[in-house]
């Protein structure tokens, strides 16, 4: 009986003990960051403090592919898409795709969270660009490991009047 | 704007099972932007737009994009799955008034 038991708390600590790990070391979206808005009118090196906090950024370039035109003629529709060539198993998968275009008073555009069940690291959307300068995209694996691409896009017509 | 809400969802006409398909979609939203006073200071309002999309399949969350008003009118999203099952897929747009809009597409094999 005592033995049962004391076999049951320590499994039962085990359990607490791999989610107390895990909860201290999945980088994520804590808590805190999600309660704040994601797009703040600030300007982009901020906005990279904001989510990142100074995290090492590795070179994307052969690993993230951004695809963004070279000239938008409409800054109001400029189709973007992100891929990584990275494992999307449950063991190791891509969890957090930004998209950051340098020069908008947003600049955050977009986070997309993925499950494994994604099959592979994709996303494409349809962005404004206020005027000319950088898109950037910012990979974050499930192991907190970042990687960034950029490209500069001219823009010929504004998409964000005022 | 009386489209309001009408939401697009395309998956790919032939799908085997295991294929990781891509999936487009797109929500007409007018996505408000920021407005400015003739002083260029920001007019304090309760903008609409979209500021969370979420996707499932299978009952499961494959994708959850958040998003600004630095996204296009009418936003247009594509993203993949692995196509496991035959099932549905399902996409909720979310604005910043409460509106909720949603389209689904079913996933079958050939």
């Amino acid at each position: 009986m005592t033995e049962i038991s004391r076999r049951a708390l320590l499994e039962r600590l085990g359990v607490l003990g791999v989610a107390a790990i895990a909860g201290g070391f999945i980088p994520g979206t804590p808590a805190g960051a999600a309660a704040q808005p994601l797009g703040l009118h600030e300007k982009v090196d901020d906005a990279i403090a904001r989510l990142f906090g100074g995290r090492p950024m590795k070179d994307g370039r052969g690993t993230v592919t951004l695809q963004v035109p070279l000239i938008a003629e409409n800054g109001a529709v400029v189709p973007v898409s992100v891929g990584a060539d990275l494992p999307m198993a449950p063991t190791s998968w891509v969890r957090h795709v930004y998209i950051v275009a340098d020069r908008n008073r947003i600049p955050v555009v977009t986070r997309v969270t993925l499950a494994p069940e994604a099959g592979r690291a994709f996303v494409g959307a349809n962005i404004r660009l206020g005027e000319t300068g950088d898109v950037r995209a910012i990979v974050e694996q499930s192991d907190g490991t970042l990687w960034q691409v950029r490209r500069e896009v001219r823009v010929t017509v504004s998409g964000c009047g005022g | 704007m009386a489209e309001i809400g009408k939401v697009r969802i395309r998956v790919p006409s032939s799908i085997k099972a295991g294929d990781v398909i891509q999936v487009r979609t797109l929500v007409i939203h007018p996505m408000e932007r920021v407005e400015r006073d003739p002083q260029g200071r920001i007019v304090r309002k309760r903008y609409n737009y979209v500021n969370r999309v979420v996707v499932t399949y299978l009952g499961r969350t494959v994708a959850t994009f958040e998003t600004t008003q630095s996204v296009s009118e009418n936003p247009f999203f594509s993203f993949t799955l692995r196509a496991t099952a035959p099932g549905r897929v399902r996409v909720q747009f979310f604005d910043t008034r409460g509106g909720v809009w949603e389209g689904t597409a079913d996933i079958t094999f050939s």
